[in-house]
């Protein structure tokens, strides 16, 4: 049983079985090769077409009858092998047949998959180098399992040189020069290969039988490692590929939003305002982000789709510098950018004031409260290192922040004071200073009640340059204190207390300034000071100054030890004995 | 020396001569001619004359007209120009030429004998 094909030579339809299909394309193409380069090469291959298929209308009976090889065969006879259609002006010379002269053709490195082991490397620098394909061999396992160099130079070539497929292909490995000629003693080469191994299946020699079945272990396990190798190509090609298209659509939705924004200008682009030291337009920053993050995802991009698609067209390499240049543009621009930005930070100041407070009873209890402010209220979304756009009672947009510290210490004499210490950076320390200056930062004293405000503000023109404020408060010692809830936040770490407590919870207490600095509390539940490690209603174990002082309790049983200035008790009750 | 590439040789060299005078009284297609070649044991092969019609054809000596045919894809009927013509006739002077010229030779040649 055999297929059959369905051709059309010459707009006349021709039922043909395979293998004459075959036999019948192989001898077109060798007459093609024979013309190409020859004027008019199309036209005498139609006529030619055009010619068999006369001659096979004039074989045949009836339309459905198929076209087999013996038809091909006796057309072919007729119309002569391929070098019967040489007429060119070489056709006198002495022996038009024989091979021409060697001429300096040059050898091209083919895997050569005919007479391979694993990937036909080896076989194919043989014909490249000269060398017996075995030394060559040789070299690389020993390079292989000495330094492992082999292995990897293997997997190289494999992957980089081509095999040799075609006819021309193999002839220029061997550096044959390509002619018809060759040509067909290579095909017929081809048939006899294929006719011995048909014949060779009955009377294999054993040694044969050795070398083909090692051949064949080492072709399967070639393919499968091929195709490991394709799979992860593949893989990474598409992860390559997902990569890349994602940053750029990413990247482009970015662009557009961030340029239409600062078009039509809406408030939300502010925060650009807040930092830019370079003057550079926003459009420019986010241009050159665009192609310095862009380019090298589109290289990847393109990288992915090089390993996915096998002949893919090159993008050109105008396009390729191009875009490099433009990356390396991009890059320098916002290293510029960075610079100039960085530098605007690298110096920090400070303005600091110090006031005297006058309570008019230092006996009564001095509270402390936050005041806040309308500018929370009309605080935009956008913000940088906790700064913020809003709008002051005039309208005008201003920076602010709840960047605040509040700190408590003795003072050196009877006198209370207040010190606020403004910080912000600068590009200079004079720079930094005027920023500091620029800090708007307000408190109250009214009676016995101290109001600091929980922000601070500055016009948005002084950026966003790591202001702060720090405030401390210096009391003579006996001074009794209590805060409001709202400073819970703002309590700085330089006050001293004897509680251990997060030092938000100071603000829930009654406190006296003690004579070190430190502040008492007067109202805590426990009136001892020191480290409590448990203490419920079932027992506590209290471990401090005064000693210790242990309580168990488990059931009816109870345990009882304490150590103090009376001396050691220890009481144990053993249920109800 | 291989025989069969000087009989093939000496053909083809007459080959081009051939086919014009084929066509000198009347236009042909190409099996036509080819009837007529492999008639006269011109021609051992049919794809020999396909270069050698476009060759000519290229070569201003031949034109050809497409005629449609009742059995099969349509014919290319080929016929002379006027270049053609002139081509043949000259061909042909130079062919007594050359007759007359290997008659003398090879007779001269059996004569010896």
């Amino acid at each position: 049983m055999n297929k059959t094909v369905n051709i059309n030579l010459a707009n006349v339809l021709f039922h043909i079985d395979e293998e004459a299909f075959k036999k019948l394309q192989r001898y077109l193409e060798a007459i093609k090769r024979s013309f190409s380069g020859t004027t008019g090469s199309d036209e005498i291959i139609a006529d030619i077409e055009a010619r068999i298929a006369e001659l096979f209308q004039e074989r045949m009976e009836n339309d459905r009858q198929v076209i087999t090889l013996k038809e091909v065969d006796a057309v072919i006879k007729v119309m002569g092998q391929p070098e019967d259609y040489r007429v060119d002006e070489d056709i006198f010379e002495d022996a038009p047949k024989s091979e021409p002269s060697a001429t300096s053709r040059t050898k091209k490195l083919y895997r050569d998959i005919d007479n391979k082991y694993l990937g036909g490397v080896c076989a194919g620098l043989e014909h490249y180098l000269g060398f017996d394909a075995l030394w060559i061999r040789l070299i690389f396992i020993f390079l292989a399992l000495s330094t492992g160099f082999g292995f990897i130079a293997y997997i190289l070539l494999w992957i980089l040189v081509p095999e040799a497929v075609t006819t021309s292909q193999k002839l220029d490995m061997k550096g044959k020069p390509v002619n018809i000629s060759n040509i067909e003693k290579k095909i017929k080469e081809g048939y006899e290969d294929v006719a011995e191994k048909v014949k060779g299946v009955d009377y294999d020699k054993m040694g044969n039988k050795v070398k083909s079945s090692g051949r064949t272990f080492f072709d399967a396990l070639g393919t499968f490692i091929m195709f490991c190798f394709k799979v992860f190509a593949k893989f990474i090609g598409i992860i390559l590929i997902i990569t890349g298209a994602a940053t750029l659509i990413g990247l482009f939705i970015g662009l557009f939003t961030v340029g239409v924004l600062d078009i039509i200008h809406i408030p939300g682009i502010d925060f650009y305002e807040m930092v830019n030291a370079s003057g550079a337009p926003v459009w420019l920053i986010s241009l050159l982000a665009f192609f310095a993050v862009g380019i090298p995802f589109f290289f990847l991009l393109y990288l992915g789709l090089k390993i996915l698609v096998n002949n893919l067209k090159s993008i050109g390499n105008v396009i390729k510098f191009s875009l490099l240049g433009l990356w390396l543009i991009a890059i320098i621009g916002l290293i510029v950018f960075g610079i100039k930005e960085a530098s605007a930070h690298a110096y920090s100041g400070s303005t600091t004031v110090k006031e005297s407070l006058y309570f008019p009873s230092s006996q009564d209890t001095l509270l402390i409260r936050a005041t806040s402010s309308e500018l929370f209220e009309n605080q935009e979304d956008v913000g940088i290192n906790g700064m913020t756009v809003s709008y002051d009672e005039n309208g005008e947009r201003v920076l602010f922040t709840d960047d605040i510290r509040f700190d408590i210490n003795k003072s050196t004499d009877s006198l209370s004071y207040i010190r606020i210490r403004k910080d912000a950076n600068g590009s200079s320390t004079s720079d930094a200073r005027e920023r500091a200056g620029n800090i708007q930062y307000d408190y109250t004293l009214e009676g016995n009640t101290l109001s600091v405000s929980n922000y601070l503000y500055t016009p948005i023109k002084n950026k966003v340059r790591d202001q702060e404020v720090r405030v401390t408060l210096s009391v003579p010692a006996g001074t009794h204190l209590r805060f409001d809830a709202g400073m819970r936040r703002y309590m700085g770490r330089v006050t001293r207390f004897d509680r251990e407590m997060y030092r938000g919870n100071i603000v829930d207490h009654l406190w006296l300034m003690g004579r070190n600095g430190e502040l008492e509390c007067l109202d805590c539940d426990d009136d001892k000071r020191g480290v409590r490690w448990n203490s419920d209603d079932e027992g506590r174990i209290i471990i401090d100054e005064e000693g210790v002082d242990i309580k168990i309790k488990d059931g009816g049983d109870s345990f009882k030890l304490k150590i103090d200035e009376n001396g050691v008790e220890i009481k144990a009750d053993d249920g109800g004995l | 020396m291989n025989i069969e590439n000087t009989k093939a040789q000496m053909r083809k060299g007459v080959l081009e001569y051939c086919i014009l005078s084929i066509l000198q009284k009347e236009d042909k297609y190409t099996s036509e001619i080819l009837e007529t070649l492999k008639d006269a044991k011109m021609l051992v092969v049919e794809g020999t004359i396909y270069p050698l019609l476009t060759r000519l054809k290229n070569a201003g000596l031949l034109n050809y007209r497409w005629e449609e045919s009742t059995s099969g894809p349509p014919r290319k009927y080929y016929g002379l120009t006027e270049t053609g013509k002139m081509f043949l006739k000259e061909l042909d002077t130079t062919w007594d030429e050359l007759r007359n010229a290997v008659n003398l030779v090879t007779n001269a040649k059996t004569t010896k004998k």
